[in-house]
């Protein structure tokens, strides 16, 4: 590296703020020396953004954090400095440090519920760090802080507890808490993460926002190459530590030129095609395949609730067919989920499932009361497939579970033969059934979980979120898999997931929940092309792409209505259904 | 294991657990071999040598009958190591499914469990033993079930707290919607994965009970004289501390070596099994 980050240099901003010069940091793991990150260098100019993308590893947490003089226990910088301020980071004392941090620099973690204290009330915590700095401090103070970040009737809110918001609003507050000093230079790692698509969209709208208003200098880091896209002037994308490509945002993920960049955005699952590229033709499906799982009139309960989880839910999946179910957290998909594979009882309603014995079979019981074969026609596929296998089973074992529990070998020989094949088919080897889920990548664990689904010979397979986890490119690899499965198989698929690019790259048709209430369902190109209840414009309107500058509007979040309870669902078309509330299109 | 593993892993357990499973093991064999190795039979008393000094007769001298404080403190851990392997046993295995129940359960049946463990626990381990000991006498196995019962609730506590988090684990939600029974799910997917705070308890518990059985000797209500124990002796030879010290400091030196041993061996087990070991790849 010659110059650091000599290409970034832009006469839209002022002057440099902070500059990483051939940072290389590394920690030891055992006899091995491990490289985090390896010649880093950039530099963070007045009222400009810098995102740092790359994959999980790729050392982008580790370098953001440097600018706040921050390294983990047992890392070390073995070369290269991070300058501030004109301040070398790594050469303040203590007393120094702590006046940087919050004062001049200021971090938005990644989770706000888990970085806010939950027994203090969040306008006390954005106090805490006017007072650590000997600013204004009152209560009318602190109002202006949460208003300044848009949260809602401000002086009642810095009232409450962090558990008593949103995860939205939790985020704002961080948010708050981190522009209170009014710091020069900003790091939101992950902002967005933990939050659905609407919320999202609204956040990253006011980040901009706050922005220019404050002009402040911003480092984004992100996996997300939408979200980066949206938000920031210049990118360094990173691969294992180093930089392999940077340049402005708009050319680095449009017209990419590195090998690297190029995969991560072919990776990245999107609603509108790459510029350039034609639009992908729509998921075929035979209409007239026969019904799998029906669904009329489902009411979900959970245990000793005082409220409905589901209400009045319909769902048709036919064999072959991927039904995806989209909504934000708490719209009660993962809830349907749960029913459908017998974790929760149906309180009312009718849910019927051609078995594996090709009988008509009742779904309403909970897994306890289903025959066995009801129960291994429906295999579920988990979120977080690290916690979904025992730590201390091995594969193999895990695998092979599901084979003896429903019989579906005679012999130990032939469990073992069967748990190769299923290994196989999901792209791993036979060794793999020794090891455990501690060595294996997260994209690994998640094919044993699709393997282990796979094993009871399923018809219907639920797969909750399963790629949430998971970098794009291997996200990618998994759906890919799970499609060429589906195929080979016959099986039927219910697609629970809040992204709406991954959903239209699987589903034949889309299901819309909010609040309990299905408020659209039908094909997936109805749907996506032409969204007519306001819930689900929202949705897609808040989704950010590579290469999209446009911003989803501030307020969002406003314009999604609340569902009408005696709101009926009309057929719009052949097939989509959207849910008569105020603002819908009929 | 191959060898190479079995040494690694040791090396692996850091220096101080290793002197405390060598101080453990030091006391465990010769208690065993007490028969081989005691110069005196401990129980023959002789009027003429009694309470003298070191010697080379006597290496750690006689007590007020004569008898031979090494063949005595050699002799002396046995009752109380074989209670103890016992009563912990009994008690960490009944502990550990009374707690794993209640975690698995929750409700109203975890509430139950609970509340009757609290209720023993409120009343000291020594008291509920010399209750049950008055009653029922001072058999062997009297002794052995009544501490393993005084000690079932604190297992069943500690057991329930660490089943708690795993029972609501996505491995035990699979297992769930797998159709899984009760007893499987524990079996298979729960203790594994709470084997390790377990086995720590194991350790920690044995030295606990070593402890209440010499305390119950020391009492008179446990091993009867003029059979060897260590909590025995030094409740006989304290009256003669100033003249034959060492009938009432060995036993305690063996006591507290074997209870120490003990202490830095779970310490040390529990430092190595808490780093997950599915880390590192042992199933």
């Amino acid at each position: 590296m010659s110059q650091p980050g000599a290409s970034l240099i832009d006469s839209r901003f002022g002057e440099q703020v902070a500059v990483v010069q051939d940072l290389t940091i590394s920690y030891r793991a055992g006899d091995r020396n491990v490289v985090v990150a390896q010649d880093v260098s950039f530099t963070l100019n007045e009222g400009e953004t810098v995102g740092l993308v790359g994959e999980s590893g790729s050392g982008k947490s580790t370098v953001a954090r440097t600018l706040l003089g921050h390294l983990r226990p047992g890392s070390k910088i073995d070369n290269g400095t991070v300058t501030v301020l004109g301040r070398d980071m790594f050469t303040l004392g203590e007393r120094e440090l702590r006046d940087m941090r919050g004062r001049q620099v200021a971090i938005v973690p990644q989770n706000a519920g888990q970085s806010l204290t939950p027994s203090m009330r969040v306008g006390g915590q954005i106090q805490e760090s006017l007072k650590l700095h000997g600013l204004r401090h009152d209560p009318a103070r602190i109002a202006e802080f949460a208003d300044l970040v848009r949260l809602p009737t401000p002086e009642e809110i810095i009232q409450r507890y962090p558990h008593e918001l949103s995860g939205g609003q939790q985020q704002r507050i961080a948010i708050a808490m981190a522009i209170a000093t009014d710091p020069q230079v900003m790091v939101l790692d992950e902002p967005t993460t933990a939050l659905d698509v609407i919320t999202q969209g609204a956040v990253l709208a006011l980040i901009q926002e706050l922005r220019e208003r404050l002009n402040m200098s911003i480092l984004i880091v992100s996996h997300d190459l939408g979200v980066v896209s949206a938000i920031a002037d210049n990118v360094i994308v990173l691969n294992k530590g180093v930089a392999t490509e940077r340049g402005a945002a708009r050319d680095v993920l449009t017209a990419p030129r590195a090998a690297y960049t190029k995969r991560l955005l072919a990776a990245a699952p999107r609603l509108h095609p790459a510029p350039g590229e034609p639009e992908p033709e729509p998921i075929p499906f035979d209409d007239h395949a026969p019904t799998l799982l029906r669904c009329v009139g489902v009411d979900i309960r959970y245990p000793r609730a005082i409220s409905l989880a589901v209400r009045n839910f319909q769902i048709d999946i036919r064999e072959g067919e991927t039904v995806a179910i989209v909504g934000e957290s708490g719209s009660g998909k993962s809830t349907v989920a749960h029913a459908i594979a017998g974790l929760l009882g149906v309180e009312h309603g009718e849910a019927v499932i051609t078995a594996a014995d090709h009988r008509s079979q009742d779904l309403r019981q909970p897994v306890r009361k289903r025959p066995p074969v009801v129960r291994r026609s429906v295999q579920m596929i988990f979120q977080n497939a690290d916690l979904a296998l025992n730590p201390r089973r091995s594969i193999g074992d895990s695998v092979a579970r599901p084979l003896r529990l429903f019989k579906r070998t005679r012999s130990r020989v032939e469990t073992k033969q069967r748990v190769g094949t299923l290994l196989t088919e999901v792209g791993l080897t036979e060794q793999f059934a020794r090891r455990v889920p501690g060595q294996l990548s997260g994209g690994q664990r998640q094919r044993i979980g699709i393997a282990r689904a796979l094993a009871a010979e399923p018809r219907l397979l639920i797969a909750d979120e399963i790629t949430t986890a998971l970098d794009v490119s291997v996200q990618a690899d998994v759906l890919r898999l799970l499609d060429e499965l589906q195929e080979r198989h016959g099986l039927s698929c219910l697609f629970i997931s809040h992204d709406l690019a991954v959903v239209k790259s699987v589903a034949h048709r889309i299901v819309v929940m909010k609040e309990g209430y299905v408020v659209e369902s039908g094909p997936a190109a109805a749907i996506l092309d032409d969204p007519r209840h306001p819930y689900t414009r929202a949705l897609l309107d808040s989704v950010v792409e590579p290469g999209v500058e446009r911003l989803p509007s501030v307020d969002i979040e406003q314009r999604v209505r609340r569902v009408d309870a005696s709101a009926a669902m009309v057929d719009v078309a052949s097939g989509h259904l959207v849910r008569a509330d105020v603002g819908a299109d009929l | 294991m191959s060898l190479a593993t079995t040494v690694r892993s040791a090396s692996d357990l850091g220096l101080v657990t290793l002197v405390g499973i060598a101080m453990v093991v030091i006391t465990v064999v010769l208690a065993v071999l007490s028969p081989v190795l005691s110069p005196y039979d401990p129980i023959a008393s002789n009027a003429d040598a009694a309470l003298m000094g070191s010697s080379w007769a006597h290496w750690l001298g006689t007590d007020a009958y004569g008898r031979d404080v090494l063949s005595r403190t050699l002799y002396g851990g046995r009752f109380a190591l074989v209670v103890s392997v016992l009563a912990t046993t009994i008690c960490v295995a009944l502990g550990a499914l009374i707690g794993a129940l209640a975690a698995f359960y929750e409700g109203w049946i975890d509430g139950a469990i609970t509340r009757v463990l609290d209720a023993v626990l409120a009343v000291p381990a020594v008291l509920w033993l010399l209750l049950i000991v008055s009653v029922f006498g001072s058999g062997t196995w009297v002794i052995v079930v009544a501490i393993a019962a005084v000690y079932t609730p604190a297992v069943a506590r500690v057991t329930r707290g660490a089943a708690r988090p795993v029972m609501r684990s996505a491995y035990v939600v699979a297992a769930q919607s797998r159709g899984e029974m009760s007893l499987p799910i524990i079996v298979r997917e729960v203790f594994p994965n709470i084997l390790d705070t377990i086995l720590v308890e194991y350790a920690m518990r044995a030295c606990w009970v070593i402890l209440l059985v010499s305390t119950l000797s020391f009492l008179g209500f446990g091993v009867n004289p003029p059979n060897p124990d260590w909590g025995l002796m030094i409740q006989e030879n304290r009256t003669a501390l100033v003249v034959a010290p060492m009938g009432t400091l060995s036993p305690i030196i063996a006591l507290a070596v074997l209870v120490v041993g003990l202490n830095l061996a779970a310490d040390g087990l529990g430092k190595y099994l808490g780093v997950d070991r599915a880390m590192r790849g042992v199933a």
